[in-house]
């Protein structure tokens, strides 16, 4: 379950800059100074990207048992530039609420 | 099979298709501008179908999720055969079920087997316990067993 809430966490960071880099960046030189090369490359791997992130959001989605609404928000959520690290840290306290082991109790004497 | 035909199953299918029908309209456009020249849209043209195809994957878990967990529910009431016909019984799924907590069948997810198929709550506790307290010696060498607090 952590490991899959850190797949989860490294890939949601990772589609984040990218989509930042995509409509901050990319953007602005494809539409304003006609010069696409940025969202021709960051395009096309911000496509294949969320695609991991779907798959990691889904594994991660089935591990702590879901509901259904929920998965398809935050995937959702993935798509949206600036909200998505919003998203991730509710996703990362959530979990860990939810799933926190008890610690080993100290030695009584 | 009414179980999928509620509002809320139906809205899901809809919407299934919806997607789908819509995934997959944006990969033959991006097909069609592939083939004006367009070569960027070639990757366009790949990724959509995989996200239709997506679609499909989930809707059609939650639908084996549902049907799985309508079996169980039958022969649950079966197995409990004084119950089985406990007006009380029926009162309790019907409110568990009204209060939108899924019941937990015999057979959870799939990465949940391996827990659930344990047995009676009672041996799983004591299972629990008995983990418990080897994680405790293990966290603490060099500790005597009559130490344990737990």
């Amino acid at each position: 379950m952590r490991a899959a809430l850190t797949r989860y966490r490294v890939i949601a960071w990772i589609v984040g800059v990218v989509l930042i880099l995509l409509v901050v960046i990319g953007m602005p030189l494809k539409y304003g100074f006609d010069e696409p090369i940025v969202v021709e490359t960051v395009g096309q791997a911000h496509g294949f990207l969320y695609m991991l992130y779907l798959v990691a959001t889904f594994d991660l989605s089935r591990r702590v048992d879901w509901p259904l609404k929920r998965m398809i928000l935050v995937m959702l959520a993935g798509t949206v530039p600036f909200l998505s690290f919003w998203a991730e840290r509710r996703v990362s306290t959530l979990v860990l609420a939810a799933h926190t082991e008890p610690a080993p109790q100290p030695v009584a004497g | 099979m009414k179980r999928l035909w509620t509002p809320a199953w139906i809205a899901r299918h809809v919407a299934m298709v919806v997607l789908v029908t819509a995934f997959l309209a944006l990969g033959w456009w991006q097909v069609s501008r592939a083939a004006a020249g367009n070569a960027i849209s070639w990757g366009y043209a790949v990724e959509w179908p995989i996200f239709a195809g997506f679609v499909v994957f989930v809707w059609w878990r939650e639908v084996r999720h549902a049907l799985r967990d309508a079996e169980a529910g039958k022969t649950a009431a079966v197995g409990e055969t004084p119950a089985a016909g406990d007006p009380t019984v029926v009162e309790r799924a019907e409110a568990v079920e009204a209060a939108g907590v899924r019941p937990r069948p015999g057979i959870g997810r799939p990465v949940r087997v391996t827990r659930t198929v344990g047995g009676h709550g009672e041996e799983d506790a004591e299972l629990a316990a008995y983990n418990r307290y080897l994680s405790w010696l293990n966290a603490n060498p060099g500790a005597k067993p009559g130490d344990y607090p737990g």
